[in-house]
């Protein structure tokens, strides 16, 4: 272990590099961005949690059920915590292990199937949206049985979603840090950890997994003591998958974990943490309830709109929606309260009954769009359609930004924020899966910062609007920059600098300069037979810019299929070209074949030929195939 | 440019043959008819006139070739041609029957002016047989005394004897399939005949007076090199057919050839190469005196073949046999590949349970895709002013607009209406105006060799004007 080095690119986790981004310097809410448009995805297929989500959507309330009386639950009864912990490191399934143990849910009652919401999720084995459910547990303590309200608030792991995270720990105040016992700490576990404890949460470690063969829970309890500075006896040994010392966990949460600070008698004070709409009951909101008490039929109001609404339904995710009438301090649940639209259920505001007046709730940092990339429909006709999902979609995903854009070669389209790459092709696998869409994407790039000498500053999300011959001499240029602290074993520092210095990364040595840093940056015009073609267009390092457009001329020269005419395909900056390759005319495509009179097999032929062409984007005189743009995002 | 049209039967002077059978003039075409339909009589929707070309679909052959995905059926190289194999004569019948049980809807058919037996190789049919569907196809429909009668001949499957028979029964044309003048390129080709039968048959063919006959070719064998082809064509040439058939190797799915090679890629030639024996050909049988006529046929003046000139004009036809096509009164058919459906098709069309002439002319837009794709195969190309009276005018325009670049690049040639080339920028001023370029522009074609070559490109870019 050992050296210290600051990159400007998040290093995809693996098992022995741990990646530690540095949050004084770091937005929580978006640790990681590309300083270079042209960078492959990371392999997001490595990720494989195991899906889990706590609150479904259905409507089938059991009538048997007893009706469940909050007011046995004052704020000492209750708990709330919070799950955190890398990817496949048991997280889910411990989730699901205490949810069985109070009963919540059955076991072995189909419950992945039952409870998996998203086909993402279930897909990618990953949790995307934040989801929370209530647990009844009863702890016998010296021979007195004491009834405790326990909500367990599920996180996403990946760092693309921490800002839904850091919106989960807002609600709890303590939580289980699960590290498997034979990996140990890992890239998101360390990420985890630091946005529980700026939280100043309580963190019980969970040495998870211990039944396998290769687990070695002494080397992870000493690191979590060098890391974290936590205590090896606190550490509780577990195996969600045998059930090994899941007896200790909900005892230790309720011990160590402090009850909700809130005061029953102050007036109400909650805090909107997540909103989805549902087509039968509309708008709903997850809140937690930070002072005072929400009964069902109360008027409350919005802090920041200052809109008000009667409070239809109060109730727990127990896992489903169970109405309890009323929600009392510290408890978390549910409100459907007639808003019309996810707009304006702002996640992070604070509600309040009408007309009182209290301090509002800290809330949360609006989420910060740090890759951006265009949208448009595979078949250009396809507009309304991908407009109509994608209104579906941001309604339940606030945290994508979402501005019309027009671009020569593929039409009408989107200009989205994302705050991640996983993000993004999490938002792209839901408008097809859900939606139905195919959708063009042009290359994902990062905002960019232009100063002109007229004193003009421009911000960049879309490289095509950036001019290649501007009026006004470029005076300097920014790109984002995080700060990373990576920690790696000793083997890999060279190949690690060699990978930050790559992206430009500097030693921590250096000085820093706010966000943005100056950077050499230059527009990268792609080229088809002299014309640019907008979509294609990239912002790079000048060092770079050689590297790339090569890469991008060879790409394009591989799946541009040969046409009528030659096409000479060119990537330049400004009106000097860098590279250049030539796709020779087509030599010969004709049918002289003696089909005698079936002219309809002919006539089939060639109308499969003139499909192709409409299935093509055409750029001047040059068609091309969707798959070019999709393979240009692979060009790193 | 071709042959002298047909007139009525009764009038014509028998020429070159004895007029056979002419007692069996079609007993229907004398009787009194029932009053045809009302939809026939409507001036607005006038009836499409009949067919007078007929394809006869003879489907046996010794062994498939290994670029063959025709409906064939393989008799075996074992045993000599039996002159009473039943499945031949069996399968006759059969065809006999669909043709006595198709249905005409007109009262007076006109005679037949083109027959074209296809294959399979129609030369392993014992001319007795040829007989009876040529007596057949006579009394149903009657034929023209100087009808355009073509047969597919193979070498090494008929002898002067049998030539001289087919001659009597009025055969006039012979479509003779070479395919290539390489000992080794025919059996790559898995073809059931060898170099000397090449040169025996085409002996034969000179020796019978044949005077009207084609030599069949194919380019981009595998392992045919430009030194091959050179000689294949030099060869043909010194052979002196009156046309040659040129066909470009399609690699089809299902057949050996797709199992063991790739288009482009070696033994097959490359693209490059390909393209080159496309234009040694076009170059050596122009400089030879033929006519490139369309995409893969050449001819001498007056000796096109007229029955395909059918397909390349849209005009109607029938179709007779196993997996045959027919396009009557607007509707194309293809008739069951296997013969144990084709069987039963017969037994339907008998039946009255099937009936493939059509009666409509079906959507205006795929009948202009038609129009384009079958005349932009020949050197005539497609009459503008025919086009624009069928579909109106601004489809026509939006033709031109479309071929456009292509014409600047010489792939598309435009013609006024005495066939003088225009040039490009002379077109390019008359897209701007309308009226002008009716007077002007009477003929769009694909220029010889390089739009003939691009032709499915061009062709697919004129469908994409026509239906977006």
């Amino acid at each position: 272990m050992g050296s210290i080095g600051r990159a400007s690119k998040a290093l995809k986790s693996s098992k022995n590099i741990y990646l530690h981004y540095i949050s004084s310097i770091l937005s929580p809410l978006s640790p990681i961005h590309r300083p270079n448009p042209v960078h492959s995805f990371p392999d997001l297929h490595h990720f494989n949690w195991s899906y889990h989500a706590y609150c479904s959507h259905s409507r089938n309330h059991s009538s048997k059920d007893v009706a469940i009386d909050l007011s046995q639950y004052p704020t000492d009864r209750v708990r709330n915590f919070s799950i955190i912990a890398h990817v496949d490191h048991g997280k889910s399934t411990l989730a699901d292990r205490l949810l069985e143990l109070t009963g919540t849910i059955k076991r072995g009652h189909g419950q992945p199937q039952y409870l998996d919401k998203l086909q993402v999720e279930r897909e990618r084995g990953i949790t995307v949206k934040a989801q929370t459910a209530t647990m009844f547990y009863t702890r016998n303590f010296e021979g007195t049985d004491t009834n405790y309200l326990v909500n367990l608030i599920d996180t996403p792991g990946h760092v693309d979603f921490s800002y839904e995270v850091s919106r989960s720990l807002a609600a709890c105040q303590g939580v289980l840090l699960v590290v498997d016992a034979a990996q140990g700490v890992q890239a998101q576990t360390v990420a985890n950890f630091y946005l529980a404890f700026e939280s100043n949460l309580t963190i019980i470690p969970v040495i998870n997994k211990i039944d396998q063969p290769t687990a070695d829970p002494d080397r992870v309890k000493k690191q979590l003591q060098s890391m974290f500075d936590l205590d090896p006896i606190d550490a509780l040994m577990t195996s969600a998958k045998t059930g090994q010392g899941l007896d200790q966990v909900l005892p230790a949460v309720i011990e160590r974990i402090p009850p909700p600070p809130g005061k029953n008698n102050l007036p109400l004070r909650m805090l909107l943490l997540d909103s989805y709409y549902d087509e039968y009951k509309g708008v709903i909101c997850h809140v937690a309830v930070v002072d005072g008490a929400l009964r069902k039929g109360d008027r409350i109001s919005s802090a920041a709109t200052g809109q008000s609404y009667d409070v239809l339904d109060v109730g727990i995710m127990h896992p489903e929606l169970k109405p309890t009438g009323v929600l009392l301090t510290g408890q978390v649940g549910y409100v459907v309260s007639g808003m019309r639209s996810t707009k304006e259920a702002r996640v992070g505001d604070t509600l309040q009954h009408y007309r009182s007046t209290v301090e509002p709730l800290p809330g949360f940092k609006p989420a910060k769009h740090m890759v951006f990339s265009g949208l448009y429909p595979a078949d250009g006709s396809d507009f309304e359609a991908l407009n109509h999902a994608i209104e579906r979609l941001t309604c339940n995903d606030a945290s994508v930004s979402i501005a019309k854009e027009s671009s020569t070669a593929l039409g009408l389209g989107f200009r989205c924020g994302f705050l991640g790459l996983l993000h993004m092709d999490v938002f792209h696998q839901r408008l097809e899966q859900e939606h139905g869409i195919h959708v063009i994407s042009t290359v994902p790039t990062v905002p960019y910062m232009f100063e002109y000498s007229d004193g003009s500053k421009v911000q960049v999300q879309n490289p095509a609007a950036l001019p290649s011959n501007p009026k006004s001499q470029l005076k300097a240029s920014w790109e984002p920059t995080v700060m990373a602290t990576i920690i790696i074993p000793s083997d890999y520092v060279g190949a690690v600098i060699t990978l930050c210095s790559e992206r430009r990364g500097e030693q921590l040595e250096y000085s820093y300069i706010d966000r943005y840093l100056a950077s050499d940056l230059v527009k990268l015009d792609i080229l088809l037979n002299g014309q640019p073609v907008d979509a294609m267009a990239t912002i790079v390092h000048r060092l770079k810019a050689q590297r790339v457009g090569r890469e991008l001329v060879e790409k394009l020269k591989k799946f541009i299929d040969r046409q009528m005419f030659e096409i000479i395909i060119q990537a330049a900056i400004g009106s000097k070209v860098i590279a250049r390759e030539t796709i020779s005319a087509m030599r010969k495509n004709v049918l002289a074949k003696c089909y005698g009179g079936d002219v309809t097999r002919k006539r089939k032929l060639l109308e499969k030929q003139k499909e192709g062409k409409k299935r093509m984007k055409r750029v001047g005189s040059v068609d091309i195939p969707q798959e070019a743009f999709h393979e240009l995002l692979k060009v790193s | 440019m071709l042959k002298a049209t047909c007139t009525p039967i009764l009038s014509t002077i028998p020429t070159r043959y004895k007029p056979l059978n002419l007692t069996t003039l079609p007993i229907s075409n004398t009787l009194p008819q029932p009053p045809p339909p009302v939809r026939q009589n409507a001036a607005a929707n006038p009836t499409p006139a009949p067919p007078t070309s007929a394809y006869i679909h003879l489907p046996f052959c010794r062994k498939r070739c290994h670029y063959c995905d025709f409906p064939i059926v393989a008799l075996g190289t074992s045993s000599p041609p039996p002159d009473n194999d039943p499945r031949i004569s069996d399968y006759i019948s059969l065809l006999r029957r669909e043709i006595t049980a198709t249905r005409l809807k007109t009262s007076h058919h006109p005679p037949l002016r083109t027959i074209f037996f296809g294959g399979g190789t129609p030369s392993l049919v014992p001319p007795s047989l040829v007989s009876t569907i040529l007596d057949t196809l006579r009394s149903k429909f009657g034929v023209c005394l100087d009808a355009e009668i073509s047969i597919e001949m193979d070498p090494g499957t008929f002898d002067g004897e049998k030539l001289r028979e087919l001659i009597e029964l009025g055969v006039n044309r012979v479509s003779l399939g070479v395919q290539a003048f390489q000992e080794q390129l025919l059996r790559a080709c898995g073809r059931a005949h060898g170099l000397s039968e090449v040169y025996e048959a085409i002996e034969i063919v000179g020796s019978c007076g044949v005077e009207n006959w084609s030599m069949d070719l194919i380019s981009s064998l595998p392992h045919q090199t430009t030194e091959m082809w050179e000689e294949s064509l030099r060869l043909t040439v010194e052979a002196q057919p009156t046309h040659v058939s040129v066909y470009d190797l399609q690699v089809e799915q299902g057949t050996k050839f797709s199992v063991l090679y790739t288009p482009g890629e070696f033994p097959l030639p490359s693209e490059t190469d390909s393209a080159k024996f496309y234009r040694m050909a076009s170059s050596m049988l122009s400089n030879a005196g033929y006519n490139h006529y369309e995409i893969s046929s050449y001819s001498k003046n007056g000796f096109e073949c007229e029955h395909n000139l059918t397909y390349w004009k849209n005009k109607p036809f029938y179709g007779f046999g196993l997996g045959s096509a027919s396009y009557v009164r607007g509707l194309r058919y293809s008739r069951p590949r296997k013969l144990k459906e084709y069987t039963g098709y017969v037994q339907n069309l008998e039946d009255g349970a099937v009936d493939c002439s059509g009666d409509s002319c079906g959507d205006a837009k795929d009948a202009a895709m038609d129009v384009v794709m079958l005349s932009l195969r020949t050197a005539r190309g497609l009459d503008l002013k025919s086009f624009r009276e069928d579909f109106g005018g601004s489809l026509a325009l939006s033709l031109c607009k479309v071929y456009k670049p292509y014409v600047e690049s010489g792939h598309v040639v435009c013609l006024d209406g005495q066939r003088r080339n225009l040039m490009a920028d002379e077109f390019s001023s008359l897209l701007s105006d309308d009226h002008k370029m009716e007077e002007v522009v009477a003929f769009i074609r694909l220029s010889d060799p390089d739009g003939f070559l691009l032709s499915n490109e061009l062709i697919s870019l004129a469908f994409a004007a026509i239906a977006p």
